[in-house]
């Protein structure tokens, strides 16, 4: 085959040659985009693997009660995971109790009450709170929230809620200002832009024909928002809060500054105390063998728990509408 | 009567309104109250540290002058490297999650994988990285912080870029074909250009989030007094420095941390506002 020409004697490209170049490089493009793609998931599993390897030695020594053992001793080398697990799910628990009806609250404000004009800066505004580092929380909750725990908020509270039966107990105790409950406090604020955000995202999903006939039948905003909104973005709700509270229970800087760090299990809310995040980031400098094994399977039970959320999460959402 | 039975239930009705509204405003007025309690709390008690000696001189020892620089020049490196890393990885993980393996069952668990990998908590990773990179290094360095950083902002930059990718219309992918462009030249010429302000507006907010990060660093990078440039070696970051300055007794270092927390907040928070607003533009 000779090469051919053009009229001016310059060689054409051979359209083979360049369809098998193309072909070539869009072959490197698939595999590079391939390999990324993989390489996302191997990450996931390289983090479950080395964690597992990492945690081993405190699983065959404590066995499974690792779970429930309360006592975390370095000197007697015992270590047990139940104080920082409960810290973790109880300040979590009420860091959501505080900030879901808050977020709704906003969200409602965004969506059916204010001005248009107002609703991107305002809606930015709440958003920048999430922009926030959380090593901030943690110096202005340390700085700020704990001298006033101590000052006012907890002797009130003891004074009140502590009076009750049952849960009085829970308002009982020394109360430097440091402690499960400050850290819920701080925790509510961090998580407030999330849950907001999702719930705002999900209420403006109602078709306007459905909120105005609403209306239109001579119902109250309130009325709309209880019995129209808040039914039809249930589970998108529902998905918003439970990101949320993943966010929470992964949250370290802004906990450790202000839990105090006590590795005990207490009896009241208000007393120092310790979670998953805040052991790992107090105690992993400087230690090692058993306990900082321990440490890392700490990790691990963290990072099943948010799967476990997230899972949870998806699971409601659905996959189009999440974030 | 019937009337005054109705007006009644109206009133009722109209009061639960008045209170309910009033308790969503009252949110919202807190949810700013934290804001600005924050930004006051911020600008208060760390203006007095900002001056020169912050950016020009590392961070001294009890009771002599010093600043931050140091660390700056560490969280702008380590956030540097993370995004060098992460930014190809994700817009490429992205491109083959939408555009080669859409709709199908593996690419689906990929994507709820990476959804998993965007919500791990920061600390989790800082311990991964620790024992996948830290303890065969011997010692905390610049490169283990980075690592750790483009970990987290990886699944942040893959899943914007899916997003972005699905909003282009299909019609340019069939143009682009009809023409016999490549799907390389295609993606390249085409397809990012027209998503790439949505992609961009990730990768900053992908920077905003990792530069404020210390949680994942502690154990990583470490932390150092001293203007580090060696990667191999321990490297401050400024969260960290705030971590470890704000705990020191002396009132001059916990100045210093004040200064260096309002820097970093203003720093992240203007970056998240040019973000929205490169958003905002693409939408408008």
């Amino acid at each position: 085959m000779t090469a051919s020409t053009d009229f001016a004697g310059r060689a054409v490209p051979d359209s083979a040659a360049i369809s098998r170049r193309f072909r070539r490089q869009d072959r490197l493009f698939f595999l590079l985009t391939l390999g990324s793609a993989t390489l996302v998931v191997a990450l996931l599993l390289a983090i479950l693997v080395v964690l597992a390897i990492e945690a081993w030695p405190t699983f065959s020594t404590f066995g499974l009660s690792f779970l429930w053992g309360t006592t975390w001793s370095a000197p007697r080398d015992i270590y047990g995971a139940l104080p920082a697990v409960l810290g973790t799910l109880i300040s979590s628990l009420i860091a959501m109790l505080i900030a879901v009806p808050l977020s709704v609250g906003i969200a409602v404000f965004l969506t059916e009450l204010c001005p248009a004009r107002l609703r991107r800066p305002l809606g930015t505004a709440i958003e920048l709170l999430a922009g926030v580092p959380s090593i901030i929380y943690g110096i202005v909750g340390l700085f700020v929230l704990v001298p006033l725990m101590q000052s006012t908020i907890l002797p009130v509270l003891m004074a009140t809620v502590g009076q009750l039966p049952l849960i009085g107990r829970l308002f009982q105790a020394p109360a430097p200002g440091i402690g499960l409950l400050t850290a819920s406090f701080v925790l509510s604020v961090m998580i407030l832009p999330f849950i907001t955000a999702i719930t705002r995202d999900v209420f403006n999903t109602v078709p306007v024909m459905l909120r105005e006939s609403a209306y239109g039948m001579g119902m109250t905003t309130w009325e709309v928002v209880r019995h129209i909104i808040i039914p039809y973005t249930r589970l998108g709700m529902v998905g918003g809060i439970m990101l949320g509270l993943g966010r929470a229970l992964g949250e370290t800087m802004a906990v450790t500054f202000v839990v105090g760090s006590v590795t005990r299990l207490q009896t009241s809310i208000i007393s120092p105390s310790t979670t998953i995040s805040a052991q790992i980031a107090n105690s992993f400098g400087d230690a090692d063998g058993l306990q900082l094994s321990s440490l890392i399977a700490l990790g691990l039970i963290l990072f099943v728990l948010s799967f476990c959320v997230l899972a949870l999460a998806k699971w409601l959402i659905g996959r189009t509408d999440s974030f | 009567m019937e009337t005054a039975v109705r007006s009644s239930i109206m009133n009722r009705r109209y009061r639960r309104n008045r209170i309910m509204m009033a308790l969503a405003i009252f949110s919202s007025a807190l949810g700013l109250f934290f804001l600005a309690v924050i930004l006051a709390t911020l600008v208060f008690r760390g203006i007095d540290a900002i001056n020169l000696d912050v950016f020009t001189m590392s961070i001294p020892a009890q009771g002599s002058r010093g600043g931050l620089v140091n660390a700056m020049y560490g969280t702008v490196v380590i956030t540097g490297l993370a995004m060098l890393i992460a930014t190809p990885l994700g817009i490429l993980a992205g491109t083959y999650l939408v555009e080669f393996a859409n709709g199908s069952t593996l690419a689906e668990a990929a994507k709820f994988i990476n959804d998993v990998l965007l919500s791990a908590p920061s600390i989790v990773i800082g311990v991964f990285i620790y024992g996948a990179v830290v303890v065969p290094m011997h010692g905390n360095s610049a490169i283990a912080g980075a690592l750790a950083l483009a970990l987290i902002a990886l699944p942040v930059v893959n899943r914007t870029t899916q997003d972005m990718l699905k909003l282009v219309p299909n019609a340019l992918r069939e143009a682009t074909a009809a023409l016999g462009a490549p799907r390389w030249m295609s993606m390249t010429m085409v397809i990012y250009r027209s998503a790439w302000t949505g992609i961009l507006t990730g990768i900053l907010l992908a920077v905003a989030r990792i530069s404020g990060e210390t949680a994942p660093l502690l154990f990583t990078a470490g932390y150092s007094k001293f203007w580090n440039t060696g990667l191999t070696g321990p490297m401050a970051s400024l969260p960290v420095a705030i971590n470890t300055l704000a705990a020191d007794p002396g009132p001059d270092l916990k100045r210093l941390a004040w200064g260096g927390a309002l820097i970093i907040t203003v720093a992240i928070l203007a970056l998240n506002i040019l973000a929205r607003s490169l958003a905002g533009r693409r939408s408008s």
